[in-house]
């Protein structure tokens, strides 16, 4: 004789699949994202192998992230392992420690200019450059790189070094990477002066509080929706362990705008922006 | 022709130096002086001990009956889940209220060090991520984490019950009984151990004489301090740019700083430092914007009211007091560094892509010699009374009640 099913483990069963059903529609109902702004250094590789860094941008319900590495080998293993959601970037960086010095040091150049013919790219960078030391040799040569083989350049520095590249390029496809942790109304003026310079949003906080978006940055988003992209900068690697958490964030401000800017922002820029090179083109 | 004072403190060190190299000792022909631009800002790292007027958010700071009641609490084992580990099993008090491990081991090993706790008094927040915006809250939560004490005001009110003498302070200090039912029961207990903890104040040190003598023109007695401490603080408060964080009298600006210390945890995981502190604070019950807090005003809770996790949070501990480092390492949050020596080695050879370059950086690779090394230790010694302090015992357990005031 078999025993009856009780209805109580009936009812949990039923409640489980409810539960089940409720969390899936719940992911599938997030704001996708564009992560414009991933670092998997070789710090990062042996506490997050590969499999377990994808892992994490697909809980965060990342629709693409834009990976750059130092080495640049981090960003291949990444794009090796995903290349639906990897848009590799090429940081000029060979390992940790180059970042205040790549600029003067023009043997980056052979080395941007193998991996060029070697791997395919979204991007140079993210780098970090200010002032006229983008007039630098190393740097006008990124410049033109960049021009060659229609890649955007992620540019880490103030207003003034982007001025310097855009001089050198004018139709330059310049990331401006955390805004250049300028005021609102300056980024404004330059997104207003520079029609092909877009900016992310990485590591700063000034544009929201409590989940609603500033006003001068709201002013700045609906005037310019489609240039402004979003981004964690998982510039240790302990910061891997944030992405998930950045994502939710990012949502959370991203709903107090209309939902159309919201999702440019939250990703169809990026899409966009992207799309050549997702598409298998250079 | 008259010297200034600086120049006669300078002079006192070359003759102190000449009589080192005829004594046989350390060579150092280098005088040391310090303009009055740099007497200005030592003196800004006093006076010891700085004013103090009590916790407004803690109605038994100061109560003899609490600062009694506090002290034998926090050395009772019986509060804790197994009735084998006290607060004291941790903040031992002969190193400083630190227990010399890399990270605190109560009922299981956790994943920070242990931070001392002299002159706790003057902080604003406290724990390595500022996870409390009091001294009675950061008191509880030890007691009732299930990783550290494991307690309960369940086991709290019958420990309280069992001694007539604990029970009768307990009374003098908040005017009812202790009872597991009342809400105000678990905060007082953590008030109670907080107003001792006041009490704990470290005696003044060789810098302290030191930036007595120069604040008084006493050449003699300023003349009495290390030269390598005297290059080391020239040092710390220049091209180390140490005082910009480790400011005023406690060496410290009491918020929170990403020094490029790993903070993975094992076997798995991150600590999230302050940015899980402010998440934690916030959702405390215990929080200054809180029914426990005894500031009516609530004057006191200023801070926390505008407190918000920002992305740079994420890793960020506290800037730790640099008195009585002598008697505190391990150092960090989690103990990773082991000497005063290691941690100078760790400024001087910064890992600089470990931090954001978000606005001016204050962080750079110091690029320190051995010797440039050597006289950083040298004055972070001075911070320390040369003999440890007279560590406070547990008080002895049948004191008459009511506590006399």
């Amino acid at each position: 004789m078999r025993s009856p099913v009780p209805l109580s483990a009936l009812a949990i069963s039923a409640l489980c699949l409810a539960s089940t059903i409720a969390s899936t529609h719940a992911a599938e109902s997030k704001l996708p994202i564009f992560d414009a702004h991933i670092h998997y250094s070789h710090d990062a590789w042996d506490g997050t192998p590969p499999k377990a860094a994808i892992a994490i941008l697909r809980k965060a319900g990342l629709k693409r992230a834009m990976v750059s590495s130092s080495s640049d080998d981090g960003t291949q293993k990444l794009y090796a392992e995903a290349p639906d959601l990897v848009v590799p970037s090429l940081r000029p960086y060979r390992k940790r420690g180059e970042l205040s010095t790549w600029v003067r040091d023009e043997t980056v150049i052979a080395h941007v200019e193998e991996r060029l013919k070697k791997y395919r790219y979204a991007a140079i960078g993210e780098f970090h450059v200010y002032g006229a030391d983008a007039d630098l040799p190393v740097m006008r040569r990124m410049v033109q790189l960049a021009k060659q083989h229609g890649l955007w350049l992620h540019l880490h520095g103030d207003s003034d070094a982007v001025e310097h590249v855009i001089r050198q390029d004018p139709d330059a496809r310049v990331l401006w990477a955390h805004s250049g942790f300028d005021r609102p109304e300056a980024v404004r003026a330059m997104l207003k002066k520079h029609r092909k310079l877009h900016a992310d949003l990485a590591y700063r906080n000034d544009h929201t509080s409590g989940g609603k978006v500033d006003p001068a940055w709201r002013e700045a988003f609906l005037e310019f929706p489609d240039r402004f992209l979003v981004g964690t900068d998982t510039f240790t690697p302990e910061r891997w362990h944030y992405i998930v958490e950045h994502a939710d964030w990012s949502r959370a401000w991203l709903a107090d705008l209309p939902p159309d800017v919201a999702e440019r922002i939250g990703w169809r820029n990026g899409e966009t922006l992207f799309a050549a090179m997702m598409a298998g083109k250079r | 022709m008259t010297f200034g004072f600086a120049e006669r403190i300078a002079r006192l060190v070359f003759l102190g130096a000449g009589l080192a190299l005829l004594s046989g000792g350390p060579a150092a022909a280098v005088p040391i002086e310090f303009t009055d631009e740099e007497i200005a800002r030592i003196a800004s790292h006093g006076p010891w001990p700085p004013d103090w007027r009590g916790d407004p958010g803690n109605r038994a700071s100061g109560n003899p009956a609490a600062i009694w009641l506090g002290q034998s609490l926090f050395f009772d084992a019986r509060l804790s889940a197994n009735g084998r580990v006290s607060c004291a099993a941790c903040h031992r008090p002969r190193s400083g209220f630190q227990d010399g491990r890399l990270t605190a081991r109560g009922l299981a090993r956790g994943t920070r060090n242990t931070p001392g706790l002299l002159n706790v008094r003057h902080q604003r927040w406290f724990g390595w991520d500022g996870g409390h915006d009091s001294l009675w809250s950061a008191s509880l939560r030890p007691i009732l984490d299930p990783r550290e004490m494991g307690g309960s005001a369940a086991r709290g009110a019958r420990l309280l019950k069992s001694s007539p003498s604990l029970a009768c302070h307990y009374r003098e200090a908040f005017g009812k009984p202790p009872s597991a039912d009342d809400p105000d029961f678990l905060p007082n207990l953590a008030k109670a151990i907080a107003a001792w903890q006041e009490t704990l104040v470290s005696p003044p040190t060789p810098f302290d004489r030191f930036r007595e003598a120069l604040a008084d023109k006493d050449a003699a007695a300023a003349a009495s301090y290390p030269q390598a401490a005297r290059r080391g603080l020239r040092h710390f408060l220049g091209r180390g740019q140490c005082a910009t964080c480790h400011a005023g009298p406690l060496f410290s600006n009491g918020e929170f700083g990403d020094i490029g210390v790993p903070f993975f945890v094992r076997p798995a995981g991150v600590d999230p430092g302050r940015q899980g502190g402010i998440k934690r604070l916030l959702s405390s019950p215990y929080n200054l914007l809180g029914a426990y807090n005894d500031d009516a005003t609530r004057g006191n809770a200023v801070g926390t009211r505008h407190l918000r996790p920002e992305h740079r949070n994420f890793g960020e501990f506290k800037v730790p007091t640099l008195r009585n480092l002598t008697l505190t390492a391990p150092y960090m949050h989690n103990g990773s560094l082991a000497s005063l020596r290691d941690v100078v080695r760790h400024y001087s050879e910064l890992d600089e892509d470990r931090l954001h370059s978000d606005g001016e950086r204050i962080l750079k690779p110091l690029m320190l010699s051995a010797g440039e090394i050597d006289d950083l230790v040298a004055f972070l010694e001075t911070l320390s009374p040369p003999a440890p302090p007279q560590p406070p015992l547990p008080p002895p357990g049948a004191l008459p009640c009511p506590a006399r005031r």
